[in-house]
């Protein structure tokens, strides 16, 4: 499957700083390829955000670490508003405070803030996240609400808040008023890898979440939504299932290794300025910020076209996928998952994988579609 | 004061040119965007405070082939939609 590249990406990630208030037990920064001690100063980024807007990249999300450590957060915001873009931010909520979040107002720029929220109360919120934290996140919201800034919550499914997941909606949902929420799951990534078996969900709690989750998404049909994690993967192999018993056609792209297209929309640039192709592909560096030129680094460095390739890569390459019946409907999945798991991008994910998944006793949800 | 014949862009819309020389108008303090065909894109460059309508007309003429009599209607009805959705105005002359 060919996809056309643009000329510049038009969104970007960055990473404004390493560092971060909490160590939250699943974090995919720490220890990973991102975790590096160098925080650009202000200026680097502020002549960054001019070269973004020279190149008419439209969107661009802030993200760490935690980017309400920096204290310059107000004059880097000035300086994206200044050069036509608007922004995201990606915050676990508990630095913010009544000012910032009426300067983020009076911006009209920002799209959203994504604040991390992983439980109903504290003791689910905080098992992982640290204590206190609930109350901070969930005043950093109010705060963020109170001033009319689009809020977001992301709730990242794991072993101590499974059970959780009806209050979690029912908090976010009807006592936060939220009109939505999204979810996913904690990933072998960063520090989640070094205590895995106490973290990410297993088989059985895998199992059992995409049953929690579908029950919910019919109570508040809309309300809950994923590009990750056990309710995307509820409806993409309940799909393929489908699929294969029916003998359908494979959909464009299926049966390749088409698990994620962000390398035709984005970059990503780390906290010491260094360009990757996505947050969770830290480890392939393409160039740095102010030094090299953007535009020149997505539309040829040699690491980008060898991910965007990935697409042509039938997945019967792999004797993973040996005898596999889901292979014409699959996609591999996360090229970052697969990379922390086998060491190489352009292989099928392994966390993906619904014959594996079935194979260890797992189960999808009791629907008929 | 009073306006000028000469339509200007907006300086605060992104002109993001994509494939095939179609491109997209994107406002950012709204978040709206809007695709422009190749001959839209050869216009919006034009609103500069320098061309009249008719200067681009006659600029499109001689640049694009075959191009329909009823493109003089098109493109005032295509300012008239920049105008309305705030992308671009007049300016004013003392």
């Amino acid at each position: 499957m060919n996809m056309r590249l643009m000329r510049t990406p038009s969104a970007v990630e960055v990473a404004i700083t390493g560092k971060c208030n909490l160590r939250c037990l699943y974090c995919s920064h720490f220890s990973s390829a991102a975790d590096v001690p160098e925080d650009l100063p202000t200026s680097e980024w502020l002549t960054f955000f001019e070269e973004l807007g020279r190149l008419a990249v439209l969107r661009i999300t802030l993200e760490g670490g935690e980017p309400f450590v920096r204290p310059d957060l107000p004059e880097l915001l000035e300086g994206i508003v200044k050069n036509r873009l608007r922004f995201n931010i990606l915050s676990n909520g508990t630095l913010i405070t009544d000012e910032l979040a009426a300067f983020l107002a009076a911006t009209r720029r920002c799209d959203s803030v994504q604040i991390s929220i992983d439980g109903s109360k504290a003791a689910t919120h905080d098992a992982c996240r640290g204590q206190g934290n609930f109350y901070k996140a969930v005043q950093g919201l109010e705060k963020l609400k109170r001033h009319g800034v689009p809020v977001t919550v992301r709730v990242t499914i794991n072993r101590t808040n499974l059970e959780d997941l009806p209050e979690v909606s029912r908090f976010l949902l009807e006592e936060l008023q939220l009109p939505n929420f999204s979810t996913n799951s904690a990933d072998f990534m960063g520090v989640c890898r070094s205590q895995a078996d106490k973290i990410q969900l297993s088989v059985a709690d895998r199992s059992r979440a995409m049953t929690l989750l579908w029950e919910l998404e019919q109570k508040y049909p809309g309300r809950i939504t994923a590009l990750a994690g056990p309710l995307y993967e509820a409806h993409d192999w309940l799909d393929i299932t489908q699929a294969q018993r029916e003998k359908r056609e494979p959909k464009n792209g299926r049966g390749h290794l088409t698990g994620c297209g962000g390398v035709f929309t984005k970059l990503a640039v780390r906290s010491d300025g260094v360009m990757v192709p996505c947050v969770h592909l830290c480890h392939m560096e393409l160039g740095r910020i102010n030094r090299d030129d953007l535009g020149e680094v997505w539309r040829n460095h040699p690491e980008l076209t060898r991910l965007r390739e990935r697409g042509e890569i039938p997945l019967s390459d792999f004797s993973f996928c040996a005898d596999c019946q889901y292979l014409p409907f699959c996609t591999g999945g996360c090229p970052a998952v697969a990379y922390t798991r086998t060491g190489q991008e352009n292989h099928p994910n392994p966390d993906y994988c619904l014959k594996l998944f079935l194979d260890k006793g797992g189960r999808l949800p009791d629907v008929h579609i | 004061m009073t306006a000028t014949d000469r339509p200007v862009a907006n300086p605060l819309v992104v002109l993001r040119e994509e494939f095939d020389d179609w491109a997209i108008l994107f406002d950012p303090d709204t978040g709206h965007a809007f695709g422009l065909n190749p001959i839209s894109v050869f216009v919006w460059q034009r609103l500069d405070g320098k061309h009249t309508i008719p200067e681009i007309i006659s600029e499109m003429k001689k640049t694009f082939r075959d191009v329909p009599l009823e493109a003089e209607n098109h493109l005032r009805e295509f300012i008239d939609n920049l105008l309305e959705n705030g992308l671009a105005g007049y300016e004013f002359q003392t």
